[in-house]
């Protein structure tokens, strides 16, 4: 006859289809009834967040555009789609042109419905406005081309237009004329080959949005000013977002801010089942001695 | 409540919760969404790679250009990367399968070439200079940090201000607390010598700074999971059931 299991032990326990129910719980509730409590602590946005809102408002006065590697494919869409929107938002409000590629091969139909998207809120034209370069094959190689020369590694767009012919290009030739560089990385390659190349050898300004698990990997680089901030994750997303909210500029959606609720929940939910786990494992320890 | 008429997000919520079925146990619908991934994934890399590098950087101009557009010389040129990637598939062919090292000797060599003294500079050189410059220019600087921390302290209006003080005393703190971190974790790391007397608290500083770095990770870890989470349950409620705007 199976032992049976005291309170402690069952703590200990806890079986995981009851752990994955109580996640779905508190996931679902908060998005159904957007509480919106997240958002109002949030009123002060960390620093990270707000040095790279700043880096790309600045490009408003000197004209250079804000270049956006789309370094992720749609199992990374949850934390950095929200922030290819918020970049791309913030560019439009300000008049920034902004080019857009990406160093992984299945980003590159997120990019372009976002590229679209935004277009169409804010009436930008191709060309003009901004310019998608889309994948190419090589990393390194494409990094360190488009620092000598970006029509030679891209010589025509995601579209098939030639470079050439889009009146932005005329004036960027070459990395050094972008204004300032924000990869959106989920892995491999990603803002550390922004960093090697383009950062280290052509002195490039950039900072990075990254999924919350590269976070961590990322901010020594931000302390030493080789990256100009960081926007970690979906609440580093939602911070852009109410940077955006505050300049006053449209948003038609805010995906980040919306699913703040439902991450708080979740954090506190996943606290609170460690520390219960915990508890019942010590405790039934050491009544088992 | 709106019920999606699209076909395409009915496929999606499908195949959602064919993955999602594994969280009860392995089964053949969840086998068949992974298969279906990984299939999908695959051709549209195929397809992206080889309309995005292969065809326009290749195989258009070494076989569809005019030479006006294109000289002999640079086709000829084009014939090395050519070759070069056809060895690759000599890898399926027992006899001959050794000359695939000719591209991975040549990949290997670019790639050791250009990254190593890129990784030396930005992630050892730069890094090594921050932490051992930044706490003497920040050490200057802690007089005026810490009374920015305690005017926050002195004018205490609810919990900004006192998280306020925190974060002005943490910024004052933070690029000495990374020198003392970096040296302790690396004595952590040092093998040559039995860990007792001065090395033993040292290394001992190192574990908490360690163990203080996982928690970070994991706690971004569980943030990054949930996220992903809730981008599919977003989709499952907006896009598909219409419960959620």
């Amino acid at each position: 006859m199976a032992e049976k299991k005291s309170l402690w032990q069952a703590l200990a326990g806890i079986d995981r289809r009851i752990v994955y129910l109580t996640l779905l719980v508190v996931l679902v509730v908060p998005l159904i009834l957007s509480l919106g409590l997240s958002v109002k602590p949030m009123k002060d946005v960390s620093q990270r967040v707000r040095q790279v809102f700043e880096q790309v408002d600045s490009l408003q006065y000197s004209g250079m555009p804000l270049m956006i590697s789309v370094d992720f494919d749609p199992a990374s869409k949850g934390e950095l789609q929200p922030m290819l929107y918020a970049l791309l938002r913030h560019a439009a409000a300000r008049n920034v042109p902004v080019l857009v590629l990406g160093l992984w091969p299945n980003g590159v139909g997120l990019a372009k419905t976002a590229l679209e998207d935004v277009g169409r809120e804010y009436g930008r034209q191709n060309g003009v406005d901004w310019v998608f370069l889309g994948y190419k094959a090589g990393i390194d190689a494409v990094i360190l081309g488009m620092g000598e020369n970006i029509a030679r590694v891209f010589p025509s767009d995601a579209m098939g237009s030639r470079l050439d012919q889009h009146p932005l290009m005329q004036r960027v030739r070459r990395l050094a004329d972008v204004g300032f560089v924000v990869s959106l990385s989920a892995g491999t390659p990603g803002y550390l080959d922004w960093l090697l190349y383009a950062q280290s050898r052509y002195r490039v300004r950039m900072a990075t949005g990254t999924t919350a698990v590269q976070a961590a990997d990322a901010y020594p680089y931000v302390g030493t000013g080789q990256l100009r901030g960081i926007v970690a994750g979906m609440k580093g997303a939602a911070e852009y977002e109410i940077l955006n909210q505050q300049a006053g500029f449209r948003q038609a959606s805010t995906p980040a801010i919306d699913a703040m609720d439902a991450q708080s929940f979740a954090q506190f939910a996943i606290v609170l089942l460690v520390v219960i786990g915990n508890v019942g494992f010590f405790v039934a320890g050491r009544r088992r001695k | 409540m709106q019920l999606s008429s699209s076909l395409w997000v009915w496929v999606g919520a499908i195949l959602t919760f064919g993955i999602f079925s594994f969280l009860l146990k392995d089964n053949p619908f969840y086998k068949f969404c992974e298969h279906l991934f990984v299939g999908v994934s695959l051709g549209y890399t195929m397809t992206i790679v080889t309309w995005s590098t292969l065809w326009p950087d290749l195989f258009k101009r070494l076989f569809a250009s005019p030479t006006s557009e294109v000289s002999i010389g640079a086709k000829l040129l084009l014939l090395v990367p050519l070759a070069l990637g056809i060895l690759y598939f000599f890898a399926f062919v027992p006899k001959v399968s050794w000359l695939m090292r000719i591209p991975m000797s040549f990949v290997l060599g670019w790639s050791a070439g250009v990254i190593i003294p890129s990784i030396i500079q930005t992630s050892v050189l730069t890094q090594a200079q921050y932490t051992v410059l930044k706490p003497g220019w920040m050490l200057q600087d802690l007089p005026r940090q810490m009374g920015e921390a305690w005017n926050h302290l002195a004018h205490v209006k609810g919990f900004n201000s006192v998280s306020d003080a925190l974060l002005s005393f943490l910024w004052a703190i933070g690029p000495p607390t990374v020198f003392i971190g970096a040296v302790a974790a690396v004595i952590y790391f040092f093998f040559s010598r039995e860990q007792k007397g001065l090395l033993k608290p040292v290394s001992g500083t190192g574990i908490i700074f360690l163990m203080v770095g996982f928690g970070a990770s994991f706690g971004y870890t569980v943030m990054a999971r949930m996220s992903l989470l809730i981008d599919r349950l977003q989709f499952l409620l907006r896009d598909w059931l219409g419960v959620i705007r």
